[in-house]
């Protein structure tokens, strides 16, 4: 589904579409409304890096004058757009080989138009403005705003509050100029009923992603964080259709399955674990491997479990704008410390996780920024050690093996010696 | 039951056995500084063990390795990593620790002890070889003098100057610039131990201060370092007399721990055991502070061993 949903995406100019590139939040269901075909640049940069492909992008950006420790999604992408605006120039980079530019170039089609709507990191709110100026200031560009949600007024919490509902509706608002700004750039008026469609699909896959979630509470799990990683691409960006609703139901049915039959999602299930951090994608295949060496069950984490149409019964189908957008605001990169202590504490204790792994990577603050408050507070609250690792979204180089072997050993120990305290 | 046990720990530059009785006490120790993880400096280390303890390598019951090369020991019957072992031999050698900061040649660790003696929490140093051994190193090449000699230097420095604390590599291009502008060898070296310190500040504050506090790893050796850190932490620092091999003490006792011949422990014998290890380790001199010019020292006695003095500005 993903390889054809890219394959479509390349051949969007083949079939006279119009190509949107965006970035952050999931607003495609109002391209796809619209009748259009979109490009999520995160989603286009973490494919590259999960392929090893990430490089040349990477060098075509920071010979263009971006430096190495900028947002490794954003020199990527932004180095896909200065490959793709060079091949319509028909200019060559001096430092990428023209295999690799037609690669690259060839296969992203340029943007009509750019939509940024990212909540929680100012690099990606002025990611594609700085795209928007790669292509000459001449490819019109919509902003939506998206409040940090502090979450520190004596009301707040998650889902609650006057900040919480302020915001939400300070979203849907610009959800309504957008999709305004989208009729403008298509020349046609939007298909309110194609977004209902889209969002009943979306809010369908999401209750079943979130049931199959549930599911893997038990012990030992199913299935881990790693396997849900496998479907973010599925749940963030691909069509919202009665295909997307199957998959799902899929995944669903297999891990009935396996609880039914007794397969774990990691053999010898020792130990539970929360996954902190932004995916680092260079090592997918190999912190798989490696925690599962260990007996280490990765069982949930932020960006999987809170993120990602996580909360579906906010979606009205009749009228989905306003769960939209408290969707948007739900980027589990824009919450305060103390939702993220709340979030991160209940899933711990309802996943009965054993240690915390930190994910500290190198390009994203903003993922990385609260994490050592986060470990103290689990710590401190529920008593669950944590490590850190220091790693990249799609920069590999900041990755150091040595470092994670001999601090997980160094966790794994700690626990080990607490269990047998506790037993003595 | 077997009456001795080996720590290994094969550092990054320096490779250190030591060698328990069945009462935890240490009956020989070798530290042999040979290189990036020497299969050499361990064989040398291993030996000279066994040979100060008058042993032969079947007299030992179980051998534990830990370090950067813990997998490389020959014979190994489990490994540990350094932060599990330099908690379990301070633990031990200094009863009542709640803080561990370990220096050594490659890396930097603070590890948070609870008051039972085992890892609370830990932090260690990333990406870089700053705020540790190779940083002294890096420092007595730009100043064309010995490591061991740096602390007298760093002692007689007063200028305070800038130092990055973030890279060594950096920081010796930053060395040789201000030798270039006519800084003053001693100032520079001083300088340097403040930045080591203030780096190394950073990892202790990732797993919170606490008392009492160990130092330990070759740099405890380093007088002038281990000040610089006591002033930057505003606290007395706990030296033990052999700072660098409190790693394989560990080591050793996890392998007395360990073994299956072992008999159930009683209460007593714990005492015992840990009584061996305060001995062992029981504070004869500072490595140390005792000739450093001290004003307005705010020391206070500590049971555990002895205080580094703490000048205030």
């Amino acid at each position: 589904m993903v390889a054809d949903y890219w394959e479509n995406v390349f051949t969007a100019r083949e079939r006279g579409q119009q190509v949107v590139w965006y970035n952050g939040s999931a607003v495609n269901p109002i391209f796809q409304a619209a009748g259009l075909e979109w490009c999520h640049g995160e989603a286009f940069s973490a494919r590259l890096a999960a392929q090893q492909l990430e490089k040349p992008a990477q060098l075509a950006a920071e010979e263009y004058g971006y430096i190495g420790e900028l947002c490794s999604y954003a020199r990527t992408h932004l180095g896909c757009a200065v490959l793709t605006q060079q091949a319509r120039s028909e200019d060559q980079t001096g430092v990428v080989g023209l295999i690799d530019q037609q690669e690259l170039a060839s296969r992203l089609p340029a943007p009509d138009f750019f939509v940024n709507a990212y909540a929680g990191c100012s690099t990606g709110q002025q990611w594609d403005e700085i795209s928007y100026r790669v292509f000459g200031k001449e490819v019109p560009i919509f902003n939506v705003s998206l409040p940090f949600l502090w979450g520190n007024k004596p009301d707040s919490g998650y889902l609650r509050g006057r900040e919480w509902d302020e915001a939400s509706q300070y979203v849907a608002r610009q959800l309504h100029d957008l999709i305004a700004f989208v009729e403008s750039m298509t020349g046609r008026p939007f298909d309110w009923d194609a977004l209902r469609e889209a969002m009943t699909y979306i809010k369908r896959a999401s209750e079943l992603r979130r049931e199959a979630m549930e599911l893997c509470k038990a012990a030992p799990t199913p299935a881990t964080y790693w396997d849900w990683i496998a479907s973010i691409a599925h749940i963030n960006f691909l069509p919202a259709t009665q295909e997307l609703v199957d998959y799902f139901q899929a995944v669903k049915d297999e891990i009935v399955k396996r609880l039914e039959s007794g397969i774990p999602g990691v053999q010898n299930e020792r130990y539970r674990f929360y996954f902190d951090g932004i995916m680092n994608w260079n090592k997918l295949g190999w912190l798989a491997k490696k925690f599962a060496a260990h007996d280490v069950a990765m069982v949930c984490g932020r960006y999987t479990h809170n993120a990602f149409w996580q909360e579906p019964h906010l979606i009205d189908t009749d009228d989905p704008i306003l769960g939209m957008a408290q969707h948007y605001l739900l980027c589990p990169t824009n919450h305060g410390t103390k939702t993220l202590k709340y979030l991160t504490n209940r899933d711990c204790e309802e996943y009965g996780v054993d240690g915390i792994v930190f994910h500290a990577s190198r390009t994203c603050r903003a993922f990385t920024n609260p994490q050592h408050l986060l470990a103290k507070a689990a710590q401190r609250e529920l008593g669950i050690p944590s490590m850190f690792f220091e790693g990249d979204v799609a920069d590999a180089s900041f990755y150091k093996d040595e470092i994670l072997e001999s601090r997980l050993v160094a966790m794994l120990e700690t626990i080990d010696l607490r269990r047998s305290r506790a037993t003595a | 039951m077997s009456e001795h046990f080996m720590g290994v720990d094969l550092g990054s530059t320096t490779a250190k056995a030591v060698i328990i009785g069945a009462d935890a006490g240490m009956v020989a120790w070798r530290t042999v500084q040979m290189g990036a993880v020497s299969r050499e400096g361990m064989r040398q280390a291993v030996d000279g063990a066994l040979e100060s303890a008058e042993l032969r390598r079947a007299d030992i019951g179980r051998v534990i390795g830990t370090g950067y090369g813990r997998r490389l020991v020959p014979g190994v019957d489990r490994t540990f990593t350094e932060i599990t072992c330099h908690a379990r031999g301070v633990a031990a050698a200094c009863p009542g620790v709640r803080l561990v900061i370990d220096i050594g040649g490659q890396d930097s660790k603070a590890i948070a002890v609870d008051r039972d003696g085992f890892v609370e929490d830990f932090a260690m140093n990333d990406r870089c070889a700053s705020g540790t051994g190779r940083f002294f190193e890096v420092l007595a090449r730009a100043l064309e003098c010995e490591v061991d000699e740096l602390a007298g230097l760093a002692r007689s420095g007063s200028e305070d100057l800038e130092v990055s604390s973030m890279c060594a590599t950096f920081a010796e291009t930053e060395i040789v610039s201000l030798l270039a502008q006519g800084a003053e060898p001693p100032d520079i070296a001083a300088s340097v131990h403040r930045a080591v310190a203030a780096r190394t500040l950073g990892l202790v504050a990732q797993v919170g201060k606490r008392r009492p506090i160990v130092m330990t790893g070759g740099v405890a050796k380093n007088a002038a370092a281990v000040h610089a850190l006591a002033e930057a932490l505003e606290s007395e620092l706990i030296v033990p007399p052999h700072p660098q091999i409190t790693g394989a003490y560990g080591a050793a006792l996890l392998a007395l721990e360990t073994y299956e011949g072992a008999p159930p422990r009683r209460a007593a014998d714990l005492e015992r055991a840990e009584e061996s290890a305060a001995a062992a380790f029981a504070p004869q001199s500072s490595p140390s502070c005792a000739d450093c010019e001290v004003s307005d020292s705010t020391a206070r006695s500590v049971v555990l061993g002895l205080p580094i003095p703490v000048r205030r500005p």
